[in-house]
């Protein structure tokens, strides 16, 4: 059997059910992990190992008392997992990875913290992100950059960066992302792990620190596309005191999946996607996958969607501007500490989105960018009355050297011009591994209409049934 | 008619914006005048007959009901306040700026 800290949720939730381990040792086997590469990795901003091992010991407490049956009501009982840092965990420090929240301490969970938490999930630590999630490469972070598991000199992408690299280097068993333009995807693919970006309003936004409230949609990061959506599946759901959230029920996404039959069904190869910049690597890998997924029953078929060159230019509009509103209620009075303590990053989209608000400018800046949104959106409609599935990669290239970022100030939004057409479109997509180029994992995603997360895990399920990407580790982890 | 001209936040106007934001960039001005030519690619699609996508959920008018009493306790909510006075929030002043 694999350690205890390298099985997948759904594995340990049976060994737990036949009382082969204890969560307590599951636990354990996390913090061994974090402890002896996390030197290097770096994906934690802080580890909650004495209230995880005391919340372990209650779970395995009440296995013991109940079986199997304690699994009913608590699905996920006695599994570790991580949050990324702009998650409010309740007596737990949340600081965005920014100095403007250090020494924060929330008073209460958010909405998706306590749906994990009533599901007996245990909270293992706080993963770093890019300050406020502005990047995607986890290097803006104010507390320091995370690494890649697969190669210590890249980046891991961002903004979850150190979800997707804890969650590579199996220091847990999954942890929280969220995405507002690629942030989930973008280093799931850097990281060779499964990412949820959900349909916008799946997963409630109450708790997580506001990025652009518009595109926001918070979702897990995992080793498999089965235990995204068993996660997926208690994270989701009509929430009060999100007036955004999706009030549809949330379907049983595993055994949805897991009955989907690939025979017939239509995928979509959006022809602009491919007509990006792609390193000829990445484009060799996606082609392989689309094989796969023709080889499985599938029926591929090239369709016309607007490009997402355009999405580029409405996402840094929209997404300026809305962190402009979302950061002015940070004035340290409350909580945390003054607007002097804002990094560049955040204060150079702090002012380019009060610009592009002001009066004279609104027009030719948000109002124009919203009404392309319409166009995008409208893309996806259309796409969606031809076919299923939309396939394309996640990223334009596999993870890139730590510092580059630095040298190009549009590098996020350039990084994740392939995730922003969906996240402006509130369109559910999922990354996986697809293989590797130059020893780095290619991430491939599969995008359905808004709320048809299901079928996408049926592909996904198909897919990792028949390749094996997904079990590949890091060197770095294998002794 | 939804042309953009070359533009360029002035020095003047990053001044204007951080002063409107409550920021301190003394000095580091010129690094935030930012251009803003990136978004003349959307002068390529007519939007002329096309109304704003604020957002995609198409939810409207959603309403709490009315046992939703979440509130947390005063001395939660006052747990991370730095200044307090008698149990309440020590705010800047407004008037006067003081």
């Amino acid at each position: 059997m694999s350690k205890l800290n390298e099985l997948t949720v759904l594995e340990a939730i049976e060994g737990l059910k036949k009382k082969e381990f204890t969560s307590v040792e599951l636990v354990r086997a996390c913090l061994t992990q974090i402890e002896k590469y996390d030197s290097k990795v770096k994906a934690f901003l802080r580890v909650t190992a004495d209230s995880a091992l005391k919340k372990a010991e209650e779970a395995d407490k009440e296995i013991s008392a109940k079986g199997a049956e304690a699994f009913i009501n608590k699905p996920l009982l006695g599994i570790p997992y991580a949050a990324k840092d702009n998650y409010s965990t309740k007596d737990v420090e949340t600081t965005a990875s920014s100095k403007v929240l250090e020494g924060y301490v929330p008073p209460f969970d958010a909405t998706a913290i306590k749906r994990l938490n009533e599901a007996g999930a245990i909270l293992l630590g706080k993963t770093n992100l890019d300050a406020f999630a502005h990047g995607s490469s986890t290097e803006t972070s104010d507390f320091g950059a995370t690494f890649n598991p697969w190669d210590l000199t890249k980046v891991p992408g961002g903004s979850s960066g150190g979800s997707a690299a804890a969650v590579a280097s199996h220091m847990v068993l999954f942890a929280t992302g969220s995405e507002t333009g690629g942030s989930t995807r973008g280093p799931a693919s850097w990281c060779g792990v499964t990412g949820v970006k959900p349909s916008y309003g799946r997963v409630s936004r109450y708790g997580i620190v506001a990025m652009a409230s518009s595109t926001d949609s918070p979702g897990p990061l995992t080793k498999t596309a089965e235990d995204a959506a068993v996660i997926l599946r208690v994270m989701a759901g009509k929430d009060s005191l999100d007036a955004t959230s999706l009030q549809t029920e949330v379907p049983d996404y595993l055994s949805e999946g897991k009955s989907f039959s690939m025979q017939g069904v239509k995928i979509g190869r959006p022809v602009s996607y491919f007509e990006m910049e792609l390193e000829e690597g990445t484009r060799k890998k996606i082609d392989e996958a689309i094989e796969v997924f023709r080889s499985l029953g599938a029926e591929i078929i090239d369709v016309d969607m607007l490009s997402p060159k355009y999405s580029i230019a409405v996402y840094t509009i929209l997404q300026r501007s809305e962190v402009s509103s979302n950061l002015a209620r940070l004035d340290g009075i409350r909580y945390g500490h003054d607007r002097n303590s804002f990094g560049f990053e955040a204060k150079k989209r702090i002012m380019l989105g009060a610009y592009t608000l002001s009066s004279g400018y609104y027009d030719a800046y948000y109002a124009k960018a919203q009404k392309v949104r319409t166009l995008i959106k409208q893309s996806f409609d259309s796409a969606f009355e031809k076919v299923d599935l939309l396939i394309a990669p996640s990223m334009p290239c596999v993870a890139l050297n730590v510092g580059e970022s630095s040298n190009s100030p549009m590098f996020g939004e350039m990084m994740d011009v392939l995730n922003e057409p969906s996240c402006i479109a509130g369109v559910p997509g999922i990354s996986v591994p697809c293989g590797f180029y130059n020893g780095l994992p290619v991430g491939v995603q599969i995008m359905s209409k808004i709320n048809e997360e299901s079928k996408i895990f049926g592909a996904l399920f198909n897919y990792q049934g028949a390749t094996g990407f997904h079990l590949e580790k890091p060197a770095l982890i294998k002794e | 008619m939804n042309t953009m001209d070359s533009r360029k936040i002035t020095i003047e106007e990053v001044k204007k914006i951080a002063q409107m934001s409550k920021l301190n960039i003394e000095g580091d001005e010129e690094k935030f005048s930012q251009t803003l030519d990136y978004i003349k690619i959307l002068d390529e699609l007519d939007t002329s007959k096309v109304s704003e996508t604020f957002q995609v959920t198409g939810l409207t008018n959603v309403y709490q009901d009315g046992s939703q009493k979440v509130t947390l306790p005063r001395e939660d909510a006052l747990k991370n306040v730095k200044e307090t006075a008698r149990n309440l929030v020590v705010t800047k002043g407004v008037f006067d700026r003081e």
